[in-house]
């Protein structure tokens, strides 16, 4: 084997575990995050800082609020019980309602334009409601 | 640089612009930020093979730009520059380090690497370490459209190297 093909394959192979290894992370993350009888709080984050924490499985009514961007946009979010949403927002692409509710910790809601992120984190043990503007 | 080269490579960049432009009207494949076809890479991969380098970097710089000035927020240069550049730097070393075959694989290569400067810019702004669990879909998909950019380039290369000695 001369040294060019050599290279491709070691670069294909270094290739191929980083894929594995993602892979492989997918899976059992998403069987960590679907177990039914977790409670999750969600976390919303702006610009890094934490604005708002909620523990989800004591939310009993679908209620929505307003969560203003630093530049000037806004994210309604949606919270109802075991789930948050963000469902209206006037960042360019909508990406942050395009991802739908929230029910696991596998993905965080994120509004890229807004620095806006939506963290379920399992566990209730954050003071209800606590607020830190 | 000779005019002929000067007007090819702003040829490129134009037809980047446009693939970019044209991209950007197609609606998100999946909702995950930070996920897309990349298509205009398709461009700086033909110049790294056709070209040098160099006049890639130039002419991804320019694309990058312009299409913030035209079509972009202020955010989304930030975005475009780091992904871009850590793509731009990985491909350069794996063309390299291939000679300039196999352009797919330095697709992959330069597809991964995009994404992590996208994850990079994200966690630098938002500043919440919790978006780092994007990184495994991040890594798939910038492999899974890379390799398709790459098989486009690789398209063009067999076509375009008929007109061989390009300016």
């Amino acid at each position: 084997m001369n040294t060019l093909s050599k290279r491709a394959c070691l670069l294909a192979g270094g290739i191929a575990v980083v894929l594995a290894g993602s892979a492989l992370y997918l899976i059992f993350q998403s069987r960590a995050a679907r177990s039914p009888d977790t409670s999750y709080t969600a976390c919303i984050y702006r610009d890094g800082q934490m604005l708002r924490s909620i523990p989800l499985d004591q939310v009993s009514e679908t209620c929505r609020f307003t969560v203003d961007a630093t530049d000037g946009g806004y994210n309604i979010v949606e919270v109802s019980p075991g789930a948050i949403a963000i469902v209206e927002a006037d960042c360019p692409d909508k990406l942050c309602v395009l991802q739908g509710p929230a029910t696991d910790s596998l993905l965080p809601i994120t509004c890229l334009p807004h620095r806006l992120v939506v963290e379920l984190k399992p566990g209730t043990d954050t003071a209800p409601d606590a607020v830190a503007y | 640089m000779r005019t002929r080269k000067l007007t090819s490579l702003a040829l490129f960049a134009t037809l980047a612009l446009a693939i970019y432009s044209a991209e950007s009207l197609l609606p998100p494949i999946v909702p995950i930020p930070g996920i897309k076809l990349g298509l205009a890479n398709i461009i700086t991969l033909l110049i790294l093979h056709l070209y040098d380098a160099r006049s890639a970097a130039m002419v991804l710089l320019a694309r990058v730009l312009l299409s913030a000035l035209l079509f972009g927020q202020a955010m989304s240069l930030f975005y475009s520059l780091c992904g871009g550049l850590l793509c731009f730097i990985a491909m350069a070393l794996s063309c390299r380090l291939l000679q300039g075959h196999f352009p797919e694989l330095t697709s992959i290569v330069g597809g991964i690497f995009h994404n992590i400067g996208q994850l990079l810019a994200a966690l630098l702004i938002t500043a919440v370490p919790g978006v780092l669990v994007y990184l495994p879909y991040l890594l798939l998909s910038g492999a899974v459209t890379g390799l398709f950019t790459g098989l486009c380039a690789r398209f063009a290369l067999s076509r375009l190297r008929r007109f061989r000695p390009l300016p």
